[in-house]
């Protein structure tokens, strides 16, 4: 390389990586997109593992239950803590109960617990079907003439989408939970004036909006990182570079449908 | 039966296989041999229809895989069984691994199953390890285990991908001769790729070498012996002077 290279190196290395970063998102746009439609033919008729769906279902689900109750009833408390100062200052105390109520259906609950699944599920599911992949077990499976996609990848999708549902009621229970225990230890609300402001405010609407938003999220965390996991090359690095692109791939998916679900459900 | 003609496959700018026509006829141990990355193991992939060609045709039992969908090719595959060279093991108890093609192609009681298991275990020398995790276990004993499972649905075809790697020469001994006395027994077609060259030599009733994606010899096992290529010769007789 002479000298005079070096400037047009410089000046090309620029729309070189955004070239290459918008091919790779066509890539993996196109990728997710063609995971989607294998899925569903697999949907019609449904040919589901039974026994891998219920295995699914309890790993991702119940074992989930401690980190999302925990982080849920924290984010309850936080939520009222921080919201102290200005129900003092308005007196605003019968408005907690439906503040809180409306911030945890609407937005809070099926973010956080999106993120948390995303976590530990999302990242989880990554990392074993890549090392399934660069291992050759997928291949083993397609050598048995099992299809890794009805097998491996139909039931823990269902198994992600449903349990992310579900644990976004429990978790909105809990946060709420969380939110009355600490109006009424910081506040002195009592939990009886905390549930007549959420039961007279509050649209069964709001409560529908998060669960159509968590269903939303889970789609999104269960193609994403089926997707990164079974694309996954390159042996053991390979398997940490997937779980990191479909953590990141999986978060960026979440805010971008929470954001435009919350125009359109309004 | 297994035919190939004139296959090519790359990855990206990487030419694996480069124009390779091979046949193994039906009841022959085929030894496929060559340096590392000649495209051995890639070879198995293809004719297990795991990957396709860019060109040329497959045959396994004369049907060529080309037009065949995924569906369709999961019916040829039945007739194969295949160890993978970095073992493939599931996330499973080693008797749940080496059930899992039983399970999925036959209708059996769990007492059949076991019994079948066990007798496995036993011929690749590994009894009673039923309950032991694969991935606790040492790379020679994850390869029986995968020998155990390649073999226990007794399928028409078998293809070994290095099955003595990383074994004692007594072990490989009875590797080796499991691999002779079921083909024999069963007249399957089998293939094998392995580094111990002069090991494989004793079972094979033929030899492919592979080099470089082409497959630079292809013959009978005496052939093989007495061939005056200087690669071939070099590899067979494994000396250190020589064009490889
Ligand atoms: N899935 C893949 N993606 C990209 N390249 C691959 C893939 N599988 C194999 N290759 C490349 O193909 C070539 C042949 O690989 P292959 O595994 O067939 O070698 P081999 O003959 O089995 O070698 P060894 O004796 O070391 O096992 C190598 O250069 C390898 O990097
Ligand atoms: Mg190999």
């Amino acid at each position: 390389m002479g000298a005079p290279a070096a400037p047009v190196g410089v000046l090309l290395a620029l729309p070189q990586r955004v070239g290459a970063f918008l091919l790779a998102l066509a890539t993996q746009i196109g990728g997710v997109t063609i995971l989607l439609g294998q899925i569903l033919r697999r949907l019609n008729p449904a040919r589901i593992d039974r026994h891998e769906l219920f295995r699914n279902l309890n790993r991702m689900g119940v074992r989930s239950v401690p980190i999302i109750s925990a982080t849920a009833a924290f984010t309850g408390g936080i939520m009222v803590v921080q919201a102290a100062p200005f129900v003092e200052q308005f007196n605003a105390k019968g408005f907690i109960g439906w503040a809180a109520t409306f911030t945890t259906f609407r937005e809070l609950g099926p973010l956080l617990i999106g993120l948390i699944f995303n976590g530990r599920v999302g990242a989880n599911n990554t990392a074993e079907l890549g090392t399934m992949q660069v291992t050759d077990q997928v291949d083993a499976l397609r050598a048995l003439a099992i299809d890794p996609i009805a097998y491996l990848v139909v039931p823990r999708v269902l198994a992600m989408i449903s349990m992310m549902v579900v644990l976004t009621i429990l978790g909105d229970a809990i946060a709420l939970g969380g939110a009355m225990l600490t109006a009424d230890l910081l506040l002195d609300v009592d939990p009886r004036i905390f549930w007549a402001s959420a039961i007279e405010r509050l649209e069964t609407w709001d409560f529908f909006v998060g669960l159509i938003k968590s269903l939303l999220f889970g789609v999104m965390i269960a193609l994403m990182s089926c997707y990164y996991g079974l694309a996954t090359r390159g042996g053991a690095p390979g398997v940490g570079r997937a779980v990191n692109a479909s953590v990141v791939a999986s978060a960026a998916g979440v805010f971008i449908a929470d954001y435009f679900s919350t125009f359109v459900l309004d | 039966m297994i035919r190939l003609e004139d296959v090519h496959l790359a990855f990206g700018d990487n030419t694996v296989l480069d124009g390779v026509s091979l046949e193994v006829p039906p009841a022959c141990i085929y030894a496929l041999i060559g340096p590392g990355a000649a495209g051995k193991s890639v070879l198995f992939k293809v004719v297990a229809g795991l990957l396709r060609p860019a060109s040329g045709k497959v045959f396994v039992d004369d049907e060529e895989l080309g037009p065949l969908n995924e569906i369709e090719l999961a019916r040829v595959r039945k007739k194969i069984g295949m160890l993978f060279q970095n073992y493939a093991l599931f996330d499973m108890n080693v008797a749940e691994n080496i059930a899992f093609p039983l399970r999925r192609l036959f209708d059996l009681s769990e007492e059949e199953i076991a019994e079948r298991v066990a007798e496995r275990l036993e011929r690749v020398a590994l009894p009673g390890t039923e309950h032991r995790i694969p991935q606790s276990m040492s790379g020679g004993q994850k390869k029986r285990i995968g020998v155990a499972r390649a073999t226990i649905a007794r399928p028409p075809i078998v293809l070994y991908d290095e099955p003595t790697a990383g074994l004692d020469p007594v072990t490989s001994q009875k590797i080796y001769d499991l691999v002779q006395e079921e083909q024999r027994a069963q007249d399957t077609t089998v293939m094998v790729i392995s580094s111990d060259v002069a090991g494989v030599l004793t079972i094979a009733d033929r030899v492919g070498m592979l080099h470089e994606g082409r497959l630079i010899f292809d013959g009978t096992t005496d052939d093989a012996k007495a061939s005056t290529d200087p690669a071939v010769r070099q590899f067979v007789h494994g000396l250190t002077e020589g064009p490889l």
